[in-house]
């Protein structure tokens, strides 16, 4: 336990993450890496959350569980992090550093500690219902788990279903459960945990469809909501990912995804953010699913493509052939037989037109999670009129009590990108809280010195799994292990009921010891799931975990041969036989520590590197922040005042301040990066002042890049040609300086969308929309009777930003939408201006008078960035802002280790969310820069200098950048390398290896399977 | 370096087609880096081969070896033993590796895996372009770093002809024509007046034409 | 030539976060596939070299596969879209020696896509089946016998 430097107060170095969503993973991670206990608590049995159940994710179309699964792995075995599901806060005391929280932990009738998740009881269950997970389009058992990736891979019994808690009987599960796992009378247990901070990410809920009772959604079979159509879409959903009416099981071949449903309205008067992009994605998947010639209809008010990528998907929907209709569905009847569904609606024309559809979506927005009150309420924090969790916009991550913090969806309907931002963020505030207490409380897991293998011939011991009747009831495990026997190596060989259990690894252990094994091999389950228990096993006793090899008997042998026994039973020994061919060629790996630097550097003093700086400083890092400029401040130096309502100046000035009197920040301003070079932990750039000739060398272990961005200036609309046109960014400083113009203006007509969009295709900006709404609101003050004129493609006002949209009308602004192909004509009118453009549901094109034209034009990148590109080595997306190392769960990171981004330089976003990144940008550097030494080796690439010709192909191939030339041959820094071995595939010289992967290592799996099948005792 | 690109597969297996045992020897130097002859292909080139072999019922046996470079006996030596156990060796070193095994091991048959096809540099990764033609008289002074007759399909010294469309040769699309890109460096360097100075013809004996071209240096030699 | 009984065996080189994952899967879900098929898992497919793929060929499988992420989707980037040139070049050399460049693929799978896994394993398997022993481990058995 710590004591605070200032306060004297305790701090535990300790958090407790609520929710284990794919935002509380992230905040579990990161602070699990940066030296904090984590106890994780998850409300549902499983971790994974909404995430899970999700088929791909725009606007990648990555495979939603294929990003997320190693994360699910990942918290399952960090020696930080302790989950504890099926659990709910009961009550937190105490303050910020030092709480108590009681937590329950239900009862799940399953004994964590026994179960192996072998699957038999649910197998063996003869009890169904509708399955959750799937939204009621499968079924699952009583004892159940929701998806085959579950962690904790634990089934769970529901009492409401099971035969023995309604009427005392059956009890199945029990009779087969060989581990005696299952444990009926568990009682929910009391935990009391000591906690420095708390981070709730109890995520949302969707809108119940069945409430908007003019879809039909419960009625009608073919109307679905989005999620559930997400399922379908799913290849390991109930369809196998066949999209198939649950009316009749026949594909559409006319779908329509309704918007907003459970957004935007009455109730609901925000906009859920996702709906727009996710209906679009489950359109673009249906039309690769379903045969040609179907069409897919998405009915919507504004499409609210405001993210990175965004309108480039949107765009490739509209070449595939998805058509939006610009109408806000509002009621369905069924075809009587048929039971497809008719839509009727008016079109932006204002013609009314009736349409048949064979399936509807309804894209249902997000809600607040049940049960929150009760959470708030136990962790007393505040809620918002939504019932989502209330914070400032100066300060979005803390809640109402401090010590308490939020991210994810819980802090509004968000994607998530935004949410694993926010995670990363909440968890940078906690980093900070509990700075002094970091690694009191973690401690690495102590192993005995390793026995060393020198000049020693492989001795293989050779354990098959049973997996209760898993595998040894489709395999004939017993001559698995004997035949074993007659590999060469091998000198010992077992089967166990269980090679997971307690038991046989201690068995394993005691083999390893007595047969003097130097290598292991498991015939058993997944290497992706169990290979590190097993490493761990070996290691307990001496033996190099990269001495141990895997042969995956279960889920790719047994599971998929299921009615073929000789058949599985002679795959199984030739994938035993590979496996111990390439276990004899393994060797020692060792990961050794390296030092490193704990500075960062920061480049761009606005607002993100700002706060980046000052979350690390504040933690005791050094920092030397970099700006180009002549004062920090960056965008904001020239607003007026922020969405929030608050005086941008205020926002602005309190920051410097903050940076300023920290001690652990070195300030260079007018100055600039010129080279940098190294790796992670040990960078060196060197940074020239306009003042100073001599340039400063700068050694760091982690970059931040902050650069920020810029308002568009060109001549679109006159701009620069007549007085009268100003940019949006003109509009604040007008606000600021209280213009004349302004308070004089009869009509002020405000053009959205404007950008270099000859030179480069559209992309959307992010912020101008709110801007926008909250400039009209401020101009409606100073000049009640000036009318605005909003001239815009689409309204993005995502999330809460929604009610200035609506507010902004209320005060009597005008909307009129405009399209690419015709566009507003601004003309010169003397000292006023005309503005003509057409007026869609007149279909008649109008000309109006304006004292003064306000455009919205883009945020683009600054100047700098692709010189910076460069020199970080570190790249710039499409659009010419930074590109992260993945767009949905490495947001804040370049794919390169050791190097962050934050702010408008990742792309155009609000103060809110730079703050928020600047947050997460300084976690993740956190989780390097915290750390006494980097552990660095096992799978990396390693070269032989002999045999290098320094042909430059590793340099040029490799994704991360990390080869360099040095002294005519090629250096791969251990500690950069990701160990893809993409440069040793590709090396005309051979003089690269993958360490644990060499080409010995991989073709001797071939070779043993060459060598059994021609000792002629298995069939080809 | 030395470009060269693998023989076509059927002209490499008649020409060891006789040999039961053959040697098929890499070099570590320009063929490595062009992806012709290093230990990569040589393994590739061995694999392949006794796959053929395979195929056709004619297994022959192969063994593998790289040296630094074949064109130093000094490397030579160190496979001298495995060249003395095969029946043939199938270089897959520049023309200059095979004669300098040629040489030094007088009885053993050596056949060439590669064609050695110019001087040369990797425009982009996995694109090789000609940029010398070893002359033995050198003028690319006079022409701003760009030679004319390697890049001029004619090797013309005094301009272009008449085939030079558009910065492309009449040859093919994909030859940009040599003079344009002489030109084209001149004027960024502000040189173009000196395209009004004839150029003699060039002593062309210093080059192909002339066999057996050596150079002796006697400060070198021990 | 008579393929009557004859039981291809194949050799699959599947990177460790989609293909393997997707194998997984089809597990977990108990789908079905021929027994043929025997992973090899590798982190990355950009891992692949040239000659793994001959080498499983000249000791005698009948075909090859390499499995690597969705195209764009790949783990470590690029390391799918290496693979894929290098899987064409040696469909190229296995042509040009009389194997056939259809005993080798190149597929490309999300970790959620055990379902496919399942299907492209019973449609290799099927294809081999029809193309017959290859050529190599024919001779190669013929010299034994």
């Amino acid at each position: 336990m710590q004591q605070n430097g200032a306060t004297g107060a305790r701090v535990v170095g300790a958090a407790l993450v609520v929710g284990g969503g794919i935002a509380g993973m992230q905040a579990a991670l990161d602070l699990a890496e940066s030296g904090i206990q984590v106890y994780l608590l998850e409300k549902s049995p499983w971790i994974g959350g909404r995430m899970a159940q999700l088929d791909k994710t725009f606007p990648t179309n990555d495979c939603a569980m294929c990003i997320m699964s190693p994360r699910l792995v990942e918290c399952s075995r960090h020696h930080n992090i302790q989950i504890i599901s099926n659990a709910d806060v009961v009550s937190l005391t105490g303050e910020a550093g030092d709480f108590t929280a009681t937590i329950r932990k239900r009862a799940r009738y399953v004994d964590e500690a026994k179960c192996t998740g072998c699957g038999i009881c649910i197998a063996k269950c003869p009890w169904k219902t509708d399955s959750e997970f799937n939204l009621g389009l499968s079924k699952r058992k009583a004892i159940y788990t929701p998806f085959a990736q579950a962690v904790p891979n634990v089934p769970f019994i529901d009492t409401d279903l099971c035969m023995y808690f309604k009427r005392g009987t059956c009890k199945a599960c029990v009779m087969f459960c060989e581990l005696g796992a299952i444990d009926l009378g568990q009682q929910d247990q009391y935990m009391e945990l000591e906690v420095g901070a708390v981070i709730l990410a109890p995520g949302s809920d969707i809108y119940d469809a069945g409430l908007s009772e003019e879809f039909g959604f419960g009625r009608y079979p073919n109307v679905l909501t989005s999620l559930q159509f997400e399922r379908l879409l799913s290849a390991a959903g109930p369809t196998q990912g066949s999209i198939l009416r649950p009316s009749d099981g026949v594909e559409p071949r006319k779908i329509a995804w309704f918007q907003c449903v459970g957004s935007r309205d009455q109730e609901h008067p925000y906009c859920s953010a996702v709906c727009c992009m996710y209906a679009t994605k489950e359109a673009m998947l249906a039309k690769e699913h379903l045969p040609p010639g179907a069409e897919f209809t998405i009915f919507l008010m504004d499409l609210r493509a405001f993210g990175k990528g965004f309108d480039a998907y949107f765009q490739r929907a509209q070449e595939e052939g998805i058509r939006y209709v610009r109408c806000r569905a509002s009621a369905l009847t069924e075809v009587p037989g048929s039971k497809s569904l008719l839509l009727q609606y008016e079109n932006e024309r204002g013609e009314l037109l009736t349409e048949e559809f064979d399936m509807v979506a309804l894209s249902v927005g997000m809600t607040a999670p049940k049960g929150v009150s009760e959470l708030a309420a136990a962790t007393g924090v505040a809620l918002n009129s939504f019932g989502f969790g209330d914070s400032s916009p100066s300060t979005p991550l803390e809640t109402s009590r401090p010590g308490v913090y939020l991210c994810g969806t819980f802090r509004g309907p968000k994607d998530i990108p935004d949410s694993v931002t926010e995670a990363s963020g909440a968890a940078g505030e906690v980093q900070r809280l509990l700075a002094s207490g970091r690694g009191t409380l973690v401690s690495p897991k102590e192993f005995p010195a390793e026995m060393s293998q020198v000049g020693e011939e492989p001795r293989v011991g050779v354990f098959v799994c049973h997996c209760g009747s898993n595998i040894a009831g489709v395999v004939d495990v017993e001559e698995v292990a004997r035949r074993a026997r007659e590999l060469p190596g091998v000198v010992y060989t077992d089967h166990v009921m269980f090679a997971c259990s307690t038991d046989s690894l201690k068995a394993m252990r005691e083999a390893i010891v007595e047969h003097r094994l130097n290598r292991v091999v498991m015939a058993s389950c997944s290497p992706r799931t169990h290979e590190p228990l097993f490493q761990e096993n070996v290691r307990e006793v001496g033996l190099n975990p990269y001495l141990y090899e895997m042969a995956n008997i279960r889920d790719q042998c047994s599971w998929v041969h299921g009615d073929r026994h000789d058949e599985a039973t002679d795959k199984a020994r030739k994938l035993v036989a590979m496996a111990v061919a390439r276990s004899c060629h393994l060797e020692p790996l060792y990961k050794l520590p390296q030092g490193l630097s704990d500075r960062a550097l920061v480049v761009g003093g606005g607002v993100a590197g700002m706060t980046a700086a000052l979350s690390l400083a504040e933690q005791g890092f050094p920092v030397v922040l970099v700006e180009r400029e002549s004062q920090l401040g960056g965008l904001l130096l020239e607003h007026d005042t922020l969405s929030s309502g608050r005086d941008s100046r205020e926002q602005v000035s309190q920051l410097v301040e903050r940076v300023q009197a920290n001690q652990n920040v070195e300030v260079l301003t007018d100055s600039q990066v010129v080279s940098s070079i190294g790796f992670v932990g040990n960078f060196k750039t060197r940074v020239a002042s306009r003042s100073d000739p001599t340039q400063r060398l700068v050694e760091h272990g982690v970059t931040i890049i902050a650069t920020g961005g810029r308002e568009y200036r060109g001549d679109e609309h006159l701009l620069g040609q007549h007085p009268g046109v100003v940019t949006m960014g003109d509009l604040e400083k007008a606000l600021k300086s209280d213009d004349p113009r302004l308070r004089q203006a009869k009509r002020i007509v405000v053009i959205q969308c404007v950008g270099p969009w000859d030179e480069q295709p559209f992309y959307c900006s992010r912020v101008c929309c709110t801007v926008t709404m909250k400039n009209i609101l401020r101009l409606k003050e100073i000049n009640p009777s000036c009318q605005v004129v909003v001239l815009y493609k689409d309204i993005r006002t995502y999330g809460a930003r929604e009610e200035m949209y609506t507010e902004a009308r209320r005060a009597g602004a005008i909307f009129v939408r405009y399209t690419d192909d015709d566009q507003p004509v601004v003309q010169a009118a003397g000292e006023a201006l005309e503005v003509s453009f057409t007026e869609p549901s007149l279909g008649e094109r109008l000309t109006l008078a304006a004292d003064l034209l306000v455009s919205s034009n883009a945020l683009v990148p600054s100047a700098g960035a692709e010189e910076l590109s460069r020199v970080f080595k570190v790249p710039l997306g499409r659009e010419g802002f930074f590109q992260e190392a993945h767009s949905k769960l490495r947001p804040v990171d370049f794919a390169s280790d050791g190097a962050f981004l934050c702010g408008v330089a990742h792309y155009p976003k609000s103060v809110e969310e730079a703050i928020i990144q600047g947050k997460a940008a300084a976690a993740r550097a956190c989780r390097v820069i915290s750390q006494d030494e980097l552990m660095v080796g096992g799978v990396v690439a390693s070269v032989e200098e002999e045999k290098c010709t320094a042909c430059l192909t590793c340099v040029r191939i490799c994704p991360y950048n990390v080869p360099i030339i040095r002294d005519g041959v090629a250096i791969i820094e251990a500690a950069a390398c990701q160990g893809c071995g993409i440069c040793v595939g590709e090396c005309p010289a051979k003089a690269i290896q993958l360490l644990h992967y060499r080409d010995d290592q991989v073709l001797a799996k071939i070779e043993g399977l060459v060598e059994l099948m021609a000792a002629g005792s298995v069939a080809r | 370096m030395i470009v060269g690109e693998q023989k076509p597969l059927d002209e490499i297996r008649d020409q060891i087609s006789p040999f039961k045992k053959v040697l098929i020897l890499g070099c570590g130097t320009c063929v490595t880096v062009c992806f012709a002859g290093g230990e990569k292909e040589v393994g590739v080139m061995a694999s392949t081969l006794r796959m053929a072999g395979a195929v056709s019922g004619q297994e022959k046996e192969f063994l593998e070896a790289t040296v630094k470079r074949q064109c130093e006996w000094e490397f030579l030596d160190q496979v001298a033993e495995q060249i003395a156990s095969v029946d043939a060796v199938l270089s897959l070193g520049c023309g200059i590796g095979v004669q300098a095994i040629a040489e030094r091991f007088p009885k053993v048959r050596v056949y060439p895996g590669l064609n050695t096809s110019f001087l040369g540099m990797p425009v982009e990764q996995g694109v090789w372009s000609a940029r010398c033609a070893a002359c033995g008289d050198c003028v690319l002074g006079r022409f701003a770093g760009v030679c004319p007759i390697v890049r001029c399909s004619k090797s013309l010294l005094n301009g272009p002809c008449g085939g030079s469309h558009d910065g492309v040769c009449e040859i093919s699309p994909d030859i940009p024509c040599g003079w344009q890109l002489i030109y084209d460096r001149l004027e960024v360097l502000g040189l173009l007046d000196t395209l009004e100075e004839i150029v003699p013809p060039k002593d062309w004996s210093a080059g192909m034409g002339r066999g057996g071209r050596s150079i002796v240096r006697e400060d070198l030699k021990i | 030539m008579s393929t009557n009984g004859f039981e291809p065996q194949i050799v699959a080189f599947c990177c460790h976060y989609c293909a393997s994952a997707a194998a997984d899967l089809a597990g977990s879900m108990r789908l079905r596939y021929p027994p043929n098929i025997l992973v090899i898992k590798l982190m990355c497919t950009g891992r692949i070299d040239l000659l793994h793929i001959l080498r499983a060929f000249e000791g005698g499988v009948d075909g090859v596969m390499v499995a690597g992420c969705l195209e764009g989707n790949c783990h470590f980037i690029s390391g799918n879209t290496q693979a894929k040139r290098r899987v064409q070049y040696a469909k190229q050399v296995l042509e040009s020696i009389g194997v056939g460049g259809e005993r080798l693929e190149m597929f490309n799978l999300s970790s959620s896509e055990g379902p496919r896994f399942a299907k492209i394993a019973t449609e290799m398997t099927e294809r081999i089946r029809n193309l017959g022993p290859s050529p190599v481990s024919r001779q190669k058995k013929e010299v034994v016998k």
